[in-house]
């Protein structure tokens, strides 16, 4: 049988978390840009726009993350489409997370006091300048605490893309696990390691937030 | 608006693809050939039949047996890791050619793909620390049992065992291993030689093997009505069992030999 080092556990753990920020990075960057586009539909006050907004939300929060990669990857696979890991993982972290933020940055905007919104109306400001100048900019130091907790989850949601194929973190450490019958040297890493990509990013959002509120205080 | 869109086009796809879906059937020996490459789901959380170097490359039995396949077809392996609950889906949607993953036969899973000739032999059993009194499926109720989510043994215990049996069902070999190492549960159901390098890594635990649940032989699963691909297979499982392949590989990895394999 093969003798694992600590250092071959550790290195190769390292190795697999490339893919854990890699699926992180996509999931905040396309979720928080599909979010954002979501958001301003959603306040436009378009009925419709509202309606199909609010479904998309219910079916993304209401479903497993891990169901919407399996019928990402093989549901749709099964009709005959190519589908690939890649953009599975993509498709389903983007779409989960931007249900998410798009739902908890409506309710920042909605704590946005709308005396705010009739304010700026009178100043004969248009929705776009409303937006931008008065009440994102007031919800955004809403937004940050929940965002923040939210991205946490979405680091550690990325294990569940091991479903369809990544050797994530996660995934790294139950096959290293079984090899060395040492689960819990191993998973005691894997959490160490994900502590390690966390918790940087909820420092920055402590340091973020007493900037953002240096008016206030 | 741009994931209401993709939805639209995926849809629409799906919809253009269907009629396609029949263009599929008898191809998958052609499109390997063509390819140069076969696909092939391989366990690596499962030793000693799938497991992984200290460089994370799948090692084992089937990793080997996977190997054979590809040097006799003539073309490169290409290793898809798969685990007990998503290696059935990999085959049915085509994104591996063949699984080589101790894939038991049963009429369930018969029906919605097929199997080769037997390559390795496979008994699943019931396992407990040797302070555990278990002498029958009956003295299984009322004890936690950790067994793989979608495996051929969580099946079979559901069968046998009585239904005050609390099953703890994980979602690898591996958690399931764990689980059961770490005291979580006082039973496990998995296979002979899990357990055998269970016990020679932790000589300390006293684990036992208490019942045989079943002698169920590993067989190479291949698509649903593939019928080249698969005449291709068996012709090279059949010769390696010939020249005595299928014995040394069984002696390499498991210590015993392949015994009486069915077809």
């Amino acid at each position: 049988m093969v003798e694992f080092t600590l250092w071959d556990i550790l290195r190769n753990l390292l190795l697999a978390a490339r893919w854990t920020v890699v699926l992180s990075l996509i999931a905040f960057a396309g979720g928080g840009a599909v979010g954002l586009v979501l958001l301003v539909l959603r306040l436009t006050g378009n009925r419709v726009a509202d309606a199909a907004i609010g479904a998309y939300v219910q079916l993304f929060q209401g479903t497993p993350l891990l169901m919407q990669l399996f019928l990402l990857y093989f549901g749709i696979a099964l009709f005959g489409v190519e589908t690939s890991p890649w953009m599975a993982a993509c498709v389903a972290l983007i779409l989960y997370a931007s249900a998410y933020l798009t739902e908890i940055w409506r309710g920042c905007v909605a704590a946005v006091p709308r005396g705010q919104w009739e304010a700026s109306a009178s100043l004969a400001l248009g929705f776009g300048q409303q937006l931008a100048h008065v009440v994102l900019p007031q919800a955004l130091r809403i937004a940050v605490p929940p965002t923040v907790g939210f991205l946490v989850q979405v680091v550690k949601g990325t294990a569940l893309a091991s479903v369809i194929g990544f050797v994530e973190l996660t995934k790294a450490g139950g096959m290293i696990a079984n090899v060395t019958y040492e689960p819990l040297l191993v998973y005691g890493c894997v959490a160490l390691i994900y502590f390690a990509l966390c918790f940087p990013i909820s420092l920055y959002a402590g340091s973020l937030e007493r900037k953002l509120h240096v008016g206030r205080r | 608006m741009l994931s209401k869109r993709s939805v639209i086009v995926a849809l629409g796809l799906a919809a253009l693809a269907i009629p396609f879906g029949g263009a599929h059937a008898q191809t998958a020996l052609d499109d390997v050939l063509k390819a140069k490459t076969v696909r092939i789901g391989v366990p690596t959380d499962y030793p000693p039949y799938g497991f992984v170097g200290p460089d994370l490359k799948p090692m084992g039995l089937d990793i080997d047996v996977a190997g054979l396949i590809g040097t006799r077809l003539g073309v490169k392996v290409e290793l898809v890791p798969v685990v007990s609950a998503n290696r059935i889906p990999y085959l049915q949607t085509r994104k591996v050619d063949l699984i080589v993953s101790t894939l038991g036969r049963n009429e369930e899973r018969a029906k919605i793909i097929d199997f080769s000739h037997a390559y390795a032999p496979f008994y699943q059993g019931v396992f407990a620390l040797k302070t555990t009194e278990i002498k029958t499926f009956a003295d299984l109720a009322g004890k936690t049992v950790a067994v793989a989510r979608g495996a051929m043994e969580d099946e079979m215990l559901a069968q046998v065992a009585p239904p005050t049996t609390i099953v703890k069902r994980f979602e690898d070999q591996a958690a399931t291993t764990a689980a059961f190492a770490s005291g979580q549960t006082q039973v496990i159901a998995t296979s002979v030689s899990n357990i055998g390098v269970l016990s020679q890594k932790n000589p300390g635990l006293g684990v036992e093997y208490k019942l045989l649940l079943r002698d169920s032989p590993c067989f190479v699963g291949i698509a649903k009505g593939e019928d080249a691909l698969r005449g291709k297979v068996n012709a090279i499982i059949l010769a390696a069992k010939a020249d005595g392949t299928l014995e040394k590989l069984s002696q390499k990895w498991l210590k015993r030999g392949a015994g009486d394999l069915p077809l």
